[in-house]
């Protein structure tokens, strides 16, 4: 039961009007004007007739004028039904409020026609609109680890008009919020205002994700007018429930991964949704989709206990290049959280390559050819078609254009002449690949010359480790060498699993050549032999790679051909020359989060593209070698000031990439459009997509979870149900309004001033 | 032009009032007073106090040594009964006069318009008689015999003067009386509200009736008051009764725009019924409301009775 609390109870003196229409009525009845009438028989004929409704319309009228001046009266004094807890907090006088609108990406949680942020952002106006002249006001949005942003929250004042236009032009988030950091930094910023009572308005819709309930209690810190030691105060913070205490079931998908499925072809791929259902009941056959650019390429259904997980695999064939898809759960009508019925993954798809073996040694005899293994390696029907190559010798191969080649493999090669070697070094510069490796033509000297800048580092001399023509029947042969330090992350090696490994580590080679020790910092050794001579070397040039295998890549000088291990990094390297290994599958970023982009050798980035095409705000980083960005594998980064891109071309130095930190603020992919680093800053025509950075931004997946807060416990933290209470609405929750009374009671006036006219017009 | 009653309320002694409608009617009606007038011989008679020198037949007396008077055919042709309601009711009126001030005009006018068309005109104030004066029967307070002298029409205008509304209405004894009296056929003009305190206003419409079975004339002429006709009241009222004190009804308290509707319709009832009871017995009936014009209502009254005759 609720008490009447009255704004002007002054105007309630005005009820003893009701005397007035009495003593008229009563007045009237024993003093009436005498009037002698000459027909005085038709008064009484019509005063007979009359008779039976006179006095009860007599007693009618009295009734209907008491009522109509005891109605005005108490319209006037503004009365209002507040509940007993809040009548008591009303006489408490005025209080400092500050208004938190909860703007987590929950809050777009669709209940009834409305989101939940909406119908809150409408209770907090309401709220302000019900608060007295006497009380300051201030208000913000919750959403983001920040609290209320950088901008934090204003001090209260009585500037309503301020305090409405942050509430009307308020929009909800994609991220999540920490309502117990808010209701923190509000009870401090109430601090600030001289006004003694404190007060928050929270509207929110009471998810438990939005509150730690292991944190200390918000308090007002001390006036700073008042003498001494003061306490803090606990201020009166009301809970404003936009569920309205009703559970918010929802389904989501949670994460999204995607991997490559090569039974499924070339371009095969499974995309892993994990899908979770929060509500009490069990889902069937929930339909899930895969959409690829727009397009939807597989579609399947899963079982979904209550408040449980499931997984769902959808395979399909991906076009080549950058493959920006989502898992769409089928839309059901109803209650629910839209914005986390998708999830967004990016794929750089490997595109079709085309290598050119220059074959330094050619053999009628097919098995003795240098390029025979390496061809049988990159065969079409080895590779599902993915990588076609073509075999020249060394002096066809002098004149033969390059345009259209992404890796070129030097096998055993003659010294090449000055033109091929700069021809290779400008295609390598442009990005293009080189696999380089040696056999019975090599001549070091004559090589380094020859290839000096795009040898990783120079040959030294060559080693035989075991000649492979000395009979084996004399004993004592030295052991062949072997691979014994091999970079197992890298991608080329990253296929063989460690039952695998094997293969590799079974390998005799016989014959290798040692390199020279060389300064250069971009090198990267990805295999060795068991002396610790490098085996597999990789440098970057511009922004192509060379990768020297110091030993043949025919049976010459090793048997590495002939093991099963051959195809597998054979086919990879190319891959990876090219820059069109299938792991670039991005890592995904959370939507609030900042993304580090660094773009790779030789290139710089113009723009990064969010879901909806609009170019990003970009801060500037500096980049060394770094594991983090370990798709490209060399870059830390360490973060300097913030610049323009395009505005600072000169940034590369040695050692250092360009890159640059964006803030994620949508789910969806982003794309990164990248030009050679030295091409005018505005020559827009040579940016192009760069599908090695693209990635995709997913919600946070616990904004999923509506599941409510403990009621009792938030109490217990707040200050207990003395200082904290959690309303279904802000009218039913605050202390000075009440339901107000006085509309009802005037249309009461209107109507007992219509019935009293129509009673004395009859 | 038309005389308005606030003037003519205005102008002194009820003589004077009289004849000032007399002299509206007759600018109305556009004739001589004179005009009709027979001159034809029809008797001698011995001369009375009261007749007119004039015709004192010269050569009579010269023969017979008295004084005799000559008759002629018009003064016998016609007799006039003015009745006029004395009761308590014909005293209201709020406004410039009462209905029996109306009524005294109205009377005393056709009194001086008969007589000077020579017609004999006899007055009769129907209600309570006067305890002082002399010995008439019930419902008769005066009776002034037949006469058109102009002694005889002072005499009358004097006693309509005097007249007071006051009492019960005893309009039906007094017609009685005054049929009886009038002897051969006469015209009664009676002015009367028709009301009756005591609701008794059937009795004299039957008196009324009971006249015209007799072969004489009748003409009612019901005055009302505007306030009667409209009930224009708002205020609370205590209604009392102008007829008697000891009668059934001395006061009745009403709130006016409560009862104002049926009072409207009673009162409507009430003209509709008198108007068909005289209509049923060949009475003829006019409404004269005391805010009209006297000169105007007589007029339209006149001219009415001369296209009908």
């Amino acid at each position: 039961m609720g008490a009447l609390s009255f704004a002007n109870p002054a105007y309630l003196w005005g009820a003893l009007a009701v005397a007035l229409p009495l003593a008229i009525h009563l007045f009237s009845r024993r003093r009436p004007r005498p009037l002698p009438f000459g027909a005085i028989e038709l008064v009484l004929r019509s005063q007979k007739q009359k008779r039976r409704n006179l006095r009860l319309r007599q007693l009618l009228l009295l009734a209907l004028r008491c009522l109509l001046i005891a109605a005005l009266a108490l319209a006037l004094a503004r009365p209002s039904l507040v509940p007993r807890t809040e009548s008591a907090q009303a006489a408490s006088g005025p209080h400092a409020t500050a208004l938190v609108l909860d703007a987590s990406l929950s809050m777009r949680y669709r209940m009834g026609g409305k989101t939940l942020f909406e119908k809150s952002r409408a209770e907090a106006l309401a709220a302000l609109e019900r608060l007295t002249p006497e009380e300051p006001a201030t208000a913000g949005l919750c959403a983001g680890p920040a609290g209320f942003g950088e901008g934090g929250l204003a001090a209260p004042s009585f500037d309503r008009a301020a305090v409405r236009r942050i509430l009307t032009t308020a929009q909800p988030s994609e991220v999540a919020s920490d309502m117990t950091a808010c209701l923190d930094a509000a009870a401090h910023t109430l601090g600030e205002s001289m006004v003694s009572g404190k007060r928050i308005f929270a509207f929110t819709d009471m998810s438990a994700h939005a509150f730690r309930l292991d944190a200390p209690p918000p308090l007002t810190p001390a006036p700073p007018s008042a003498s001494g030691q003061a306490a803090p105060i606990r201020p009166e913070i009301v809970l404003v429930d936009a569920a309205e205490g009703a559970e918010l079931p929802n389904v989501a998908i949670l994460s999204v991964s995607a991997a490559a499925a090569p039974r499924l072809g070339p371009r095969g791929y499974e995309v892993a949704a994990t899908i979770g259902n929060f509500s009490a009941h069990p889902l069937a056959n929930v339909e899930v989709e895969l959409r690829v650019d727009g397009h939807a390429l597989a579609k399947g259904f899963v079982d979904l206990p209550a408040h449980e997980t499931g997984k769902k695999l959808l395979g399909a064939v991906l076009p080549a290049g950058l493959a920006a898809g989502e898992v769409v759960l089928a839309h059901a009508d109803g209650p629910g959280l839209d914005e986390d019925d998708a999830r967004a993954f990016a794929i750089q798809v490997p595109r079709d390559l085309k290598a050119l073996i220059i074959d330094g040694a050619p053999a009628s005899l097919r098995e003795r050819d240098e390029a025979w293994f390496v061809e049988a390696a990159l065969n079409p029907a080895r590779t599902a078609g993915r990588i076609t190559a073509q075999t020249l010798d060394q002096d066809a191969a002098e004149n033969h254009p390059l345009d259209g080649v992404d890796v070129v493999l030097l096998l055993n090669p003659q010294v090449p002449s000055k033109p091929l070697s700069e021809r290779l070094r400008a295609f390598v510069q442009k990005g293009g690949g080189l696999f380089i490796a040696l056999g019975d033509h090599t001549d070091p000297d004559a090589l380094n010359e020859s290839l000096a800048s795009l040898l990783p580092r120079p040959l030294h001399l060559l080693k035989t480790a075991r000649d492979p023509d000395a009979s084996d029947g004399q004993g004592g042969l030295p052991p062949p060498a072997r691979f014994a330090s091999i970079d197992w992350q890298h991608p080329i090696f990253r296929v063989f699993g460690p039952t695998e490994r094997e293969a590799l580590e079974s390998v005799h080679v016989n014959r290798y050549a040692l390199l020279a020790a060389d300064g250069k910092q971009s090198v990267r050794i990805l295999a060795s032999f068991d002396d610790g001579a490098p085996a597999l070397i990789e440098s970057q040039l511009g922004a192509g790679r060379v990768l020297l295998f110091t030993s043949s890549a025919s049976a010459s000088w090793n048997d590495w051909p002939l093991h099963p291990s051959f195809l597998p990094v054979v086919q990879q390297a190319v891959s990876h020359l090219a820059g069109a290994l299938e792991e670039r599958v991005s890592t995904a970023s959370q939507v609030g989060d900042q993304r580090v982009i660094s773009a790779a050798r030789g290139s710089r980035i113009v723009q990064v593209l969010g879901p909806d095409n609009r170019p990003l705000a970009l801060s500037r980083e500096l980049s060394t070698n770094s594991a983090k960005e370990a798709a490209n594998g060399f870059a830390t980064s360490s973060k300097t000031a913030p610049g323009k891109v395009g505005s600072d071309s000169g940034a590369e130095t040695q050692g250092q990439r360009d890159a640059f930190v964006v803030a994620v603020a949508l789910p969806g992919v982003y794309r990164v459009q990248t030009a050679p680093m030295g091409a005018s800053t505005n020559s827009a025509g040579e940016a192009r997509d760069d599908p090695s950075l693209a990635f995709a931004a997913g919600l946070d997946a616990k904004e999923s979870d509506l599941r409510r807060v403990d009621e009792a416990e938030l109490k217990a933290l707040l200050g207990g149900a003395s200082s904290a209470q959690v309303a279904s609405s802000s009218l039913s929750a605050q202390g000075n309004g009440g339901t107000a009374l006085w509309p009802a009671l005037l249309l009461l006036c209107v109507l007992a001033l219509l019935g009293e006219g129509a009673l004395t017009r009859r | 032009m038309s005389l308005d009653p606030a003037l003519l309320a205005r102008l002194g002694t009820l003589q004077v009032r009289a004849r000032a409608v007399v002299e509206g009617v007759l600018a109305g009606l556009h004739r001589s007073p004179h005009h009709g007038q027979s001159v034809e011989f029809a008797e001698h008679k011995e001369y009375a106090p009261g007749d007119e020198i004039k015709h004192i037949d010269w050569r009579a007396y010269a023969k017979s040594d008295r004084y005799t008077v000559k008759r002629f055919e018009m003064e016998s042709n016609l007799r006039a009964v003015l009745v006029v309601d004395g009761s308590g009711s014909m005293g209201f009126g709020r406004g410039v006069m009462t209905k029996l001030d109306y009524a005294k005009i109205c009377a005393g006018a056709l009194a001086v318009l008969l007589a000077r068309q020579g017609d004999q005109v006899a007055l009769m104030i129907a209600g309570a008689p006067d305890p002082r004066g002399e010995k008439l029967p019930a419902g008769v307070r005066s009776f002034l015999p037949f006469g058109s002298s102009n002694a005889h029409v002072q005499e009358l205008l004097r006693q309509l003067d005097e007249t007071k509304s006051e009492g019960a209405t005893l309009l039906a004894p007094a017609l009685d009386f005054a049929a009886e009296k009038a002897g051969r056929r006469a015209l009664f003009i009676v002015l009367s509200d028709f009301l009756d305190a005591a609701g008794d206003e059937k009795a004299s419409l039957a008196a009324l009736a009971r006249i015209r079975s007799r072969r004489h004339d009748v003409l009612a002429l019901q005055t009302m008051d505007r306030e009667e006709l409209e009930f224009p009241f708002d205020d609370p009222t205590r209604f009392l009764s102008m007829e008697a004190d000891d009668g059934p009804v001395t006061g009745i308290d009403a709130q006016p725009r409560q009862i104002r509707d049926s009072y409207l319709e009673e009162l409507a009832r009430f003209l509709a019924k008198v108007k068909s009871e005289l209509g049923r017995a060949d009475v003829e009936q006019q409404l004269f409301p005391t805010d009209a014009p006297p000169d105007r209502a007589l007029l339209t009254l006149l001219r009415r009775r001369e296209r009908s005759s």
